[in-house]
Parts: structure tokens; C-alpha cells; sequence
């Protein structure tokens, strides 16, 4: 634990933690200090001067707060007519050769200028000159679209391919008020992080074409979620919006913070993933090839798992714990066999040391901790045996390597539960759509052993079910997901005593049963 | 009035061949150096008063003494033979004239702070000029004043000459670093301070050419004998450049302390063409211009140069007579700073080239007084709220010449009054 300092902000007294720099240390206790160029990510840089205070008695007297460690006794001065002048100075010129469209600009309503220009200005223009000009739509790479004009040059973007991806495609050429972020000519953006600048660009001037003009931001609801693109289960902001007479959709995967997961940043096949949310999705019920509704569909699935003589249920490494564990019960009720092979989601080698993992499902530690079997012989054995495969969303053809299973996997009765339309599926003699995991809630476990609430943040205008519904209405006992939670907590000891409610937001760091005992 | 001190070998015809240069006491002082301990160098420095000719008048040894002890790290030193602020030309005498004179310098500022490595950091503009001192660093490696053992002694140094590539900001020390570091050449927020934090991490020492060059005659004759030149607080002889319109421009070594209309008066031969002296900018473009009557009472010092709101700056004398239009002179100065501003920080990079374009307007004849007012303003604004002093060394003689002679900006202003009605919609 840090040691906290005492000092004084306007002279009222606050308890901070020592050496935090100013902007971090004040923000925790609720006091803001404006700034563009530092990031915790990145550090300080000190260039944009929008964070001077003061500090009475100190020389000099005038400091950037985000290279100012917090002391005792200091006294800091943040609403002294002298410090508002200088924001609003400061404000003035970095808004000097602003194009200021922010009406077509897609920053606007989460944009740092201007909320500060609300906050700390409100002044009109004193421009009477020509504003300097710059290059605009430039095309950056892996989907960056850069606009100079707007770029009040904080640095993050370079700092953050020099520090975090190390890749340095972005520096700053020019001097004065000529300087501009460039990319070297013909070696754009090129790493699997890219789009990260746009989040951390305070401004406008860096867009991703994914997003550009689609939608204006104070419409969006942000909700919380987990990314379930690989198994590091990095936190994002769900962006979704439902348009007057359409349905609900995700416009965007941002970054969220998780210093235990996923620090500041995303990787950008996680933040293009919210594609696979809107698109594709499974939306009818089927049986034997003809479109029924869900009671129906229902109704088929109970009486083909009552008559098959040896049924065996496929569960998704994607599933939440909870499914899971309604889904082992179920597979109890019913004498089935059950397996959570998925061996087709790990990816070898496309991992790296950073947020990519190679495993592209987010919760194959889940199969482990509820003991249930993922190996490919005894699923093969098992399939080889049963005569109904009843398939909870797990897409055995997610890479190529279970190519050889197709014959098999064709001459089987199959029932697939399934959130996506996908090849595997399409011969299932009952199909019944499921939510996806925007638009259901549970706890996952990374391929760290972290442990994640997420939430339900989209609900589609026709709201799939979730397969823990899916399960009671085939006879299940778990009818919610905190129901599921006395039979997890009894049979996986290291989930003895979680109250899924009560796991923290960064997540609770599972003691591995594994581990090696040392000593005596 | 005249000295030499520094300029002892300058009319000396090829005195920055090694051979040469050794004929007239050149790397003498080595041989006492040695017999002294770095404390007694430092202390020697120290009580001749020697203060930075860089421009700020840090006291050398005093900067020298903020060295942290008992080191794990190297300590450099570079030189700061950047040379670029306008009006400025007397390092570029000791490099071409006399550059042994500032590697014997080197040898004795190293040793007194127990450096190996030395900087030399030469603008890029200074192609000829590097051409000698790098042929003079060989000569000295060839005879063994540097290199493994300097001297025959027991004291490696190795001497590295760093071209820029032609910024004026590379000058600033923290913005000479990262040069010499390779990157783009821009100041660094301090703290901390290179003494403590410079070069590769380093404590580093970064001194001017006429600090270092200073040395050999304090450490061959003593602290007092340095001190019978200048005054108490400003002691020693300073290489002056006084240029503009005199009747004799050029380089003048002169002991501080000196009355400014005397030395332009007798030294440089007066305001030329017989005109009449509207103002004096007294050291390098960055410092405030001081009027005629003002002058009167300046003598050629720090603190004499402080008492009068202006600075001493880098010895770089420019006389106006009365025919400079102050506000071309203004929309010049701006240019150049607005060039030079390296961009990293708000109020320098966007507000230099917003005066820039107001005092342009001014001079179109499509400006106002609020103009003039605004310009007021914008120095306010910007200066010390930035990360180096760059922005300073601009608002601070714009300041000086929009409050010294308002008047010739109200003039431009008001012909726009005159000439053209406000078709601006309100
Ligand atoms: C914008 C700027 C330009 C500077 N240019 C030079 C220069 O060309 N030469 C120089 O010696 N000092 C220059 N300085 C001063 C240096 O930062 C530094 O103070 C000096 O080199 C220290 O040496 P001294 O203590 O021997 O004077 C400049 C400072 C600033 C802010
Ligand atoms: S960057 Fe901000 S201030 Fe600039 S145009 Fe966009 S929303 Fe407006
Ligand atoms: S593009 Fe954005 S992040 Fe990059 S320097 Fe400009 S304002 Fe900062
Ligand atoms: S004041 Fe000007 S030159 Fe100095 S760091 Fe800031 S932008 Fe660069
Ligand atoms: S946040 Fe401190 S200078 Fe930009």
C-alpha cells in the first residue's frame, strides 16, 4: 500500500497518495486538472501546458502537474484567477489554428477540446488571421484516419507506438506550428494494436474508418462488457444504439481499463469483433428444415433428447460458467454424454507477448475448473457412440483442423443451439438460436485464472434466449445465473467462496489448484 | 579598452594549427592541471567568478559543483558550440582562430568533474568552421592531449565532434542532448536538470564555447589575476559582436563592466553615417531592446544589464540608427523564433505564429490598435507557460519594442484607420 500524504488543494486539506503525479492523485479524490498530453498509459510528456498549477511557495511557481509528484504539506493551487488564465490561455491558442467543425467532426460530445473549451473558455474567437492548414482524411493504415488540423499534437499517438506496440510507425515532422503527425512515406500503421490511437487521441484528428460518420456519440449507450475474442477477456465498452423503428446494434468495441487484465488497450481484431455481434446471427428456429417458432423448436429438442438412446452435448468454450454449469446438469438429466472440445479455437502461434493469446475462447479455464472432459479422443470416442449431438455454440470449424470430423459429424442427428448461422450448423435437424454474449450477462475465466463479471448490454428487438434459458425449458433447475451458483461454489473449490456479485471490477485472480505445493 | 585575453592568438596567423598554437603557450596549463586535485580546479574556477557566456551568466564552477558525488554513471560534458542565436558571432572566432585554446578547456573542465567523454556540439551552418576544430580535435588525438592517456597522464579523454543539422533550438542543452542522442532535437521538461539526468541518463555538464575556452588562462594565472578584469560579480573579459549600424562592426574582446555608448562609440566607431541612434540591442536578439537615453546608463555587465530590464545575454551588440522601422524589425525577430520554435509545447508553437501573423497584418495596413493590444497580450500568454525559453527569448524583446515604441505600431494602425473603413460585420 502507497503511503498517503496530506496537502492542500486551494487550501482545503486532501489525503493523496505520495510521489502519484498531481493528475492522478487529485483525480482520485475528485479534482480535476485538465490536460491533453499526459495518459497513464503513457506517462508525461509535458508538452500540451493545459495541466499548470501552481504551488505556493514553491519554485518555480508555476509546474505541470502531470510531472509533479504529490508531497506532503505541498500546496497546490488550481483556482487561482492566475491558474484559470492560463487554462483558458492555453485553451485560446491550442484552438487557434483549430478547424473547430465539430459538427462533422465524430470526436464531438467525448471530446476533450471541447468539453474544456465549455469548462474552462466559452470566449469567443479572437482568430482574425488565417488559421494554418493542414493535411486532412489522410489515411494512415489498419484502418487510422488522420486529420492534422485537428491535432492539438499531444504525442500520444507516437508515444504510444514507440512504447507500447514498438513499432514507431507515427512521429511528428515539422517544427512550429507546422508540425504534424506523419507517418514515414509508404510504411503506414502496421501492428494489430493500431486502433487503440483513436481512443486515446483526445481529440478528432484520429478517426477509425470503421466508425467514421456512423454514428454521433451522445446517442450511443455505453455499457460494459468482455471482450470474447481470445481467452485474455480484455474489458471494452459496448457502444450500441437503437435507431427509431430498428433494433439494438453495437456500433463500437472501445477500450476499458483493467490494470489486472488488459491495462488501457485493446487489440483491434477484439475491437472490429463487435461485427460478429451484429452480423450473421442465427435468427430463426428450424426443425427438419422448416422455419418454426421457439416453443415449437423447443418442444422438437425435449423429444428428440427423450427418445435418442445415447445423446452427447458439445459445449462452447465461450460459454459463461453458469451455462456451463446448467448445461452439465442438464446433460445429467438427460444421460448424455459431454464434452467442451474446442481444441479448433486455439490459433497456435498467432498469439504474442502482449494481449493476443492463441486460445480464441474466453473461457476455456471455465471447462477446466467445472472438470468438464475437452479432450479430442474421448469427444471422437464419444461421438463415435452417440446418436444425438446436441451442439451449445461451439464451432467445431472455427479453424480447419477438425476438416477430417465432417463425415462423421454429418452422419449424426445433430441439435444445435447456436447464436451465429454457421456452415457447421446448417444440417442440424433443430436449430434454435441463442444470445450472444453482448446480450447475455455471467462470469468467464481468463487464461490468466482471472475471474470477470460481465453484464448484459444489448437486447435485440426479438431477444434471443440465453442457453441457461435454453436449459430450463428443457427441464433444467438453474433458472438464473445466480441459481447456478450454490452447485459452482459446492463442486470447484477454488470458486468455494465467490459471490459473483461481489468479484471486482478489475476481476479476482483465481488461486490455481494446480499450482505445485513448495515446501513442506 | 581592447583586451586579449581570450583573443591572445587570433591575429597570430594559423594559430589553430597545433604547432602554431603550441609556439604560443598552447596545452601549457596541462602540467600544472595534473599537479592539482579536480577539487582544486573546481574551487579555482569557482573564485575567478567565471559566469556561463552561453547567455544565462551561470557561474561555471558553481554549475560544475551540482554534480551529484560518488557516481556510478559517466559524466559527460558537451560543449555548446551552437552558435545560432541572431546577432551572436563570437564562438565561431575561438573555432576557427583559437580552437585549441578551447580543447585545452576541455581537458581541464574534465578533469575537474572527471569526465571521459566530451561533446563537441557545432551548428550544422558552421560547415568550414567544423572543418578546423575537427582537424584541430585530430591533432590534439596525434599528440596526445587526448585520447587514452591525455597528456602522458593517466587520464583518458576522448574528444567527439557532433555536427547539427542546422536548428536553432539545439542550442537550448536539453534540446542539444537528444541531438547528440540522435533524436529530434527538443527541449526536455526540467526538472530534472542534466547535472543530474543529461546525456544518455547521465550527469552531464553543458557549458558554451567562451565558458570552456575561458579556462586555460584561469587555471595558468590564477583566479585573481582573471579578476582584475571586469567587476566584482561580472569578472573577466567577454568576446562582444557588435554589429548593425556602427561605423566599425566586428569582434571586440573587452573586460565586463565597460559603459555601452563609450564601447560603441570608441570601440566600434559610433552610429555610422553620422545618424542618429534609435535604439540598442545589447546582447543577442532575444534580450529587450533598451532606447538611447536608456543606454546612457548601461555599462557592459550582468548586473548593470538586469538593473535596466534587459539582459546581458551573449555579447551580441546591434545598433539601430534611426531609419530601422521597429515593427519590420518585430515581424523579423518573430520570424525567426516562429522558424526556430521546435513545436512540442502549446503556447510557443501556435502562439509565436499567431503574433507572427498579426504583426503582418499590422504592417498590410489591416490592422488596429486591439492588434497591437492583442500582441501585448500574446506575450503575456505565452511566456514562461512553456516547456523551455525559446518563447521567452521572443515575447520578451517584442514586449520590449511594443512598449518602447508603441508609437511606429500605432502608426501602421492607424494608417489603416485612415485608409480603409471597418467592413467587418459585428
Ligand atoms: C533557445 C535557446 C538557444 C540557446 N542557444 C545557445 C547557443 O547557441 N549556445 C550556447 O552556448 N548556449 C545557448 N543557449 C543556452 C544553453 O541552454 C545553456 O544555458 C548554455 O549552453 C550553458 O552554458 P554556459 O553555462 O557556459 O553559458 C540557448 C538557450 C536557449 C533557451
Ligand atoms: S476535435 Fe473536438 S473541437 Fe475539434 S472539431 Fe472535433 S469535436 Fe470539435
Ligand atoms: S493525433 Fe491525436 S493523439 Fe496524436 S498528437 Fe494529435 S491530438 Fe495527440
Ligand atoms: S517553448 Fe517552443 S522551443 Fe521550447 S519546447 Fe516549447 S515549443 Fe519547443
Ligand atoms: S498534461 Fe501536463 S503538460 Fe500536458
Amino acid at each position: 500500500m502507497a503511503e498517503m500524504v496530506k496537502l492542500f488543494v486551494n487550501g482545503q486539506e486532501v489525503a493523496v497518495e505520495q510521489g502519484k503525479n498531481l493528475i492522478d492523485a487529485l483525480k482520485v479524490v475528485g479534482i480535476e486538472i485538465p490536460h491533453f498530453c499526459y495518459h497513464p498509459a503513457l506517462g508525461a510528456d509535458g508538452n500540451c501546458r493545459m495541466c499548470l498549477v501552481g504551488i505556493e511557495d514553491g519554485r518555480p511557481p508555476l509546474v505541470p502537474a502531470c510531472k509533479t509528484p504529490a508531497m506532503e504539506g505541498m500546496k497546490v493551487l488550481l483556482d487561482a484567477e492566475h491558474i484559470k488564465k492560463i487554462q483558458h490561455d492555453v485553451l485560446e491558442l491550442e484552438l487557434i489554428n483549430h478547424p473547430i467543425d465539430c459538427p462533422v467532426c465524430d470526436q464531438a460530445g467525448e471530446c476533450t477540446l471541447q468539453d474544456y473549451y465549455m469548462t474552462y473558455s466559452l470566449d469567443d474567437s479572437r482568430r482574425g488571421v488565417e488559421p494554418v492548414k493542414k493535411g486532412k482524411r489522410m489515411d494512415l493504415g489498419c484502418g487510422v484516419v488522420h486529420d492534422q488540423e485537428r491535432c492539438v499534437l499531444c504525442a500520444r499517438c507516437v508515444r504510444f507506438t514507440r512504447q507500447i506496440t514498438r513499432t514507431g510507425e507515427l512521429g511528428i515532422v515539422n517544427r512550429s506550428d507546422e508540425a504534424r503527425v506523419a507517418i514515414f512515406p509508404g510504411k503506414p500503421l502496421d501492428n494489430r494494436y493500431a486502433l487503440n490511437i483513436v481512443d486515446i487521441c483526445p481529440v478528432g484528428a484520429m478517426t477509425s474508418s470503421d466508425f467514421r460518420f456512423r454514428q454521433r456519440v451522445w446517442f450511443l449507450k455505453k455499457d460494459e462488457g468482455i471482450c470474447h475474442g481470445c481467452s485474455k477477456g480484455c474489458n471494452i465498452y459496448i457502444d450500441h444504439h437503437r435507431e427509431k423503428y430498428k433494433d439494438d446494434m453495437i456500433y463500437r468495441f472501445r477500450a476499458r481499463t483493467n490494470l489486472q487484465v488488459n491495462g488501457y488497450f485493446i487489440c483491434d481484431e477484439g475491437r472490429l469483433s463487435y461485427h460478429r455481434e451484429n452480423e450473421n446471427r442465427q435468427s430463426q428456429t428450424r426443425v427438419d428444415g422448416g422455419v418454426v417458432g421457439f416453443e415449437e423448436g423447443i418442444k422438437a429438442f425435449r423429444s428428440r433428447l427423450d427418445t435418442a438412446r445415447k445423446p452427447l452435448m458439445l459445449l462452447s468454450a465461450d460459454c459463461t460458467l453458469e451455462q456451463m454449469w446448467a448445461v452439465k446438469r442438464i446433460a445429467n438429466l438427460y444421460g448424455a454424454g459431454l464434452s467442451g472440445y474446442s481444441d479448433a479455437s486455439v490459433l497456435p502461434g498467432d498469439g504474442d507477448d502482449y494481449l493476443i493469446q492463441d486460445d480464441k475462447a474466453a473461457n476455456r479455464k471455465g471447462l477446466e475448473l467445472l472438470g468438464i472432459d475437452s479432450s479430442k479422443e474421448s469427444f471422437m470416442a464419444a461421438l463415435q457412440d452417440a446418436d444425438l449431438l446436441v451442439n451449445f455454440n461451439n464451432d467445431l470449424f472455427f479453424s480447419n483442423i477438425n476438416d477430417e470430423l465432417r463425415p462423421l459429424l454429418d452422419s449424426k442427428e445433430c441439435i444445435a443451439v447456436c447464436s451465429h448461422a454457421r456452415k457447421l450448423f446448417e444440417k442440424a435437424a433443430i436449430i434454435i438460436p441463442t444470445a450472444s454474449y453482448s446480450e447475455y450477462g455471467g462470469t468467464i475465466v481468463n487464461g490468466d485464472g482471472v475471474l470477470q463479471l460481465f453484464r448484459k448490454a444489448v437486447t435485440k428487438n426479438d431477444d434471443p434466449h440465453d442457453i441457461l434459458e435454453i436449459t430450463r425449458l428443457l427441464g433444467g433447475a438453474i433458472v438464473d445465473a445466480a441459481r447456478a451458483w450454490p452447485g459452482i461454489r459446492q463442486s470447484v473449490a477454488v470458486l468455494s467462496a465467490v459471490q459473483p456479485e461481489q468479484i471486482p471490477a478489475e476481476g479476482l485472480k483465481l488461486q490455481s489448484s494446480e499450482e505445485p505445493h513448495v515446501g513442506s | 579598452m581592447e583586451v586579449k585575453l581570450l583573443s591572445a592568438r587570433f591575429d597570430i596567423k594559423d594559430a589553430h594549427l597545433l604547432e602554431v598554437a603550441k609556439a604560443h603557450g598552447a596545452y601549457e596549463t596541462l602540467d600544472k592541471l595534473f599537479t592539482m586535485t579536480p577539487v582544486q580546479v573546481m574551487e579555482e574556477v569557482k573564485n575567478s567568478g567565471l559566469r556561463g557566456r552561453g547567455g544565462a551568466g551561470f557561474p561555471t564552477g558553481v554549475k560544475w559543483s551540482f554534480l551529484p558525488k560518488n557516481l556510478d554513471k559517466p559524466v559527460y560534458l558537451a560543449v555548446n558550440s551552437d552558435e545560432s542565436e541572431p546577432a551572436t558571432f563570437k564562438d565561431r572566432y575561438i573555432l576557427v582562430k583559437d580552437p585549441h585554446m578551447m580543447i585545452e578547456g576541455i581537458i581541464i573542465c574534465c578533469y575537474a568533474i572527471g569526465c571521459h567523454d566530451a561533446y563537441i556540439y557545432i551548428r550544422g551552418e558552421y560547415t568550414s568552421q567544423v572543418k578546423i576544430l575537427q582537424k584541430a580535435v585530430d591533432e590534439a588525438y596525434a599528440a596526445g592531449y587526448l585520447g587514452a592517456a591525455v597528456g602522458g597522464k593517466d587520464f583518458r579523454l576522448d574528444v567527439t565532434v557532433h555536427r547539427g543539422a542546422g536548428a536553432y533550438i539545439c542550442g537550448e542543452e536539453t534540446a542539444l542532448l537528444e541531438s547528440i542522442e540522435g533524436k529530434k532535437g527538443q527541449p526536455r521538461s526540467k526538472p530534472p536538470f542534466p547535472a543530474v539526468v543529461g546525456l544518455y541518463d547521465c550527469p552531464t555538464i553543458i557549458n558554451n564555447v567562451q565558458s570552456i575556452a575561458s579556462l586555460p588562462f584561469i587555471l595558468a594565472n590564477g583566479a585573481d589575476a582573471y579578476r582584475v578584469y571586469g567587476t566584482e560579480k561580472s569578472p573577466g573579459t567577454h568576446l562582444f559582436g557588435i554589429s548593425g549600424h556602427v561605423e566599425k562592426p566586428g569582434m571586440y574582446e573587452l573586460p565586463l563592466g565597460q559603459p555601452l555608448l563609450e564601447v560603441i562609440d570608441k570601440v566600434a566607431g559610433g552610429v555610422w553615417k553620422g545618424r542618429k541612434l534609435k535604439g540598442i540591442i545589447p546582447g543577442g536578439s532575444s534580450t529587450p531592446v533598451l532606447t538611447p537615453e536608456e543606454a546612457k546608463t548601461v555599462t557592459l555587465d550582468y548586473e548593470s544589464m538586469a538593473a535596466h530590464k534587459t539582459m546581458f545575454g551573449s555579447g551580441g551588440i546591434v545598433v539601430l540608427d534611426e531609419t530601422v522601422d521597429i515593427v519590420k524589425l518585430v515581424e523579423n525577430l518573430i520570424s525567426f523564433y516562429h522558424h526556430e520554435s521546435c513545436g512540442q509545447c502549446t503556447p510557443c508553437r501556435e502562439g509565436l505564429g499567431w503574433m507572427l501573423k498579426i504583426v503582418k497584418k499590422l504592417l498590410a495596413g489591416d490592422g488596429g490598435r486591439e492588434d497591437i493590444d492583442l500582441l501585448v497580450e500574446l506575450c503575456d500568454n505565452i511566456e514562461m507557460k512553456t516547456v523551455c525559453v525559446l518563447s521567452a527569448a521572443c515575447t520578451m524583446p517584442v514586449r520590449s519594442y511594443l512598449n518602447k515604441f508603441r508609437h511606429e505600431f500605432e502608426a501602421y494602425a492607424a494608417e489603416k484607420a485612415s485608409a480603409k473603413p471597418d467592413l467587418r460585420e459585428e
